[in-house]
């Protein structure tokens, strides 16, 4: 099948929800986007009397980084028709037992948000196929410049939001307070957006969330906690609550500011995001590189940031370690990695997913 | 700037855009404000390089001294083809039509 359309994602999730519906559940999120459309969840997992540890999934965040709802669209699918049918899984050289399936749905709760921002995919597909934003015109100020609409929802959650504060003035992160930027604005505030909000909602709805993945494209990594500044497990009191280090944050191997991680937690996500990139590689071999989110730029208002933090922000919430996978070789001929052709993308859509199973049995 | 996004001169272009060192790289896409794609790599010859997204009318404010600009291809042209691509209708609308993955279903 080619590229889903809008409506297309929709259909498929509530079309498994209601297919497998002793392994699944359709969930309906609160709010519908700027231009009016209602976005799906999928619930997968075998009910069971103990609770079970979450792990949520959305994709589709970037308007143009088209695959990422076909790479959890057929996640879900192989997934409850393995379970189903008491099959294995096989990806190229990377394959799963229906044991191991068995275990995965039986033993874990998968929330799967395909698609978080429907406008931006819909227009991304239709017109302008570069577009990234959602297509919230609020804050375009009646310009007629077309960039001046829509928000950068990863940009947009409530993780140092405020960053001329937070960061050096030299470090310059990824994110922009102006809404005619193409890419990066922020927003006016955090959680300004509808769509980022039904991924808040998500989280507040699951307190047993214990992971959180965000699907994009591309660069051929999966980017664990923090993407501000390097790391450091040193110095709890060196963190992004402190403003002791406004102004500081953001530059690379410098000594001024490193944001803090417990050894532990770090272990744990760098391990999580090698066993994704073990199960890529089975595949057909090629290599995806575990890294933290802050590598070329810092970033500011991210998803996986933003989950991570809740924690150190009210301790009365449970740990999530955020992940961010960039699908997509940007070593490729392709004049647009993107979206590549329907044929390549489907080699990337098994890569992906293999990964992801690993992810989850390391996760268990 | 034309008001019709679409307009072939608006088209966006893929470029791969070289400098000699990171901080050259770094400093560029900060003055610059660039849309960028992947990561920086090292090239064989020690520059290193990151895709760039911008028309046209914009390459001539990332040429500089010590940066080299390639042309990759056309995003744009790209993306219409895979706009083609894109599925009309509804596929799952018939009640016997459910999505079914790409993996293998290997016996027990
Ligand atoms: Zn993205």
């Amino acid at each position: 099948m080619p590229y889903l359309n809008v409506t297309e994602v929709e259909s498929a999730v509530t079309s498994l929800a209601t297919a497998y519906p002793v392994s699944s559940q359709l969930i309906t999120l609160p709010e519908t986007s700027y231009e009016g459309r209602t976005a799906h969840a999928l619930r997968i997992g075998t009910l069971t009397r103990v609770p079970k540890s979450s792990l949520i999934m959305i994709g589709g965040v970037h308007a143009r980084e088209w695959g990422s709802c076909e790479v959890l669209i057929h996640f879900a699918a192989d997934l409850l028709e393995a379970h189903r049918d008491g099959t294995g899984l096989g990806y190229g050289g990377t394959t799963f037992t229906a044991d191991q399936v068995e275990m995965l749905v039986n033993r874990l709760d998968l929330v799967i948000f395909p698609l978080v921002n429907p406008d931006g995919r819909r227009y991304s597909q239709t017109v302008q196929s570069m577009w990234r934003k959602n297509r919230n015109p609020a804050n375009a100020g009646g310009s007629p410049n077309p960039d001046c609409v829509g928000v950068d929802l990863n940009r947009n959650y409530d993780f140092l939001f405020d960053f001329t504060t937070a960061f050096d003035p030299s470090a310059d992160p990824q994110v922009s307070t102006n809404p005619c930027d193409p890419q990066v604005y922020c927003g006016p505030s955090a959680f300004s957006e509808p769509e980022t909000r039904n991924v808040r909602w998500l989280l507040d709805q699951n307190p047993q969330t214990r992971w959180f993945i965000d699907v994009h494209s591309y660069a051929q990594d999966m980017l664990y906690n923090w993407g501000d500044d390097d790391n450091q497990s040193v110095d709890p009191d060196m963190n992004f609550r402190n403003s002791q280090y406004d102004g500081k944050r953001g530059l690379p191997g410098d000594l001024a500011y490193s944001e803090y991680i417990p050894k532990g937690d770090e272990d744990t996500a760098r391990l999580l995001a090698e066993a994704f990139c073990q199960g890529v590689q089975g595949v057909r071999g090629v290599p995806y590189k575990p890294m933290t989110g802050f590598h070329l730029y810092p970033t500011s208002g991210t998803s996986d940031d933003y989950v991570y933090a809740r924690h150190f922000t009210d301790p009365d919430r449970g740990k999530v370690l955020g992940f961010t996978i960039e699908w997509g070789n940007d070593q490729a001929q392709s004049p647009n990695p993107f979206h590549p052709p329907w044929a390549e993308m489907k080699k990337i859509v098994l890569d992906v997913d293999a990964g992801l199973v690993q992810f989850c049995l390391a996760a268990l | 700037m034309s008001a019709v996004p679409n307009a072939p001169h608006d088209d966006i272009l893929r470029l791969r855009v070289t400098a000699k060192d990171l901080e050259t790289l770094r400093a560029l896409l900060r003055e610059t404000r660039s849309d960028t794609g992947g990561r920086p790599h090292h090239e064989a010859d020690g520059r290193v390089g990151i895709d760039v997204y911008a028309t046209a009318a914009q390459v001539p404010a990332l040429e500089r001294e010590g940066v080299t600009v390639t042309r990759a291809g056309n995003a744009s042209e790209a993306g219409r083809a895979a706009q083609a691509e894109v599925g009309s209708g509804d596929r799952f609308a018939p009640a016997d039509a459910v999505p079914r993955g790409l993996a293998a279903k290997l016996a027990g």
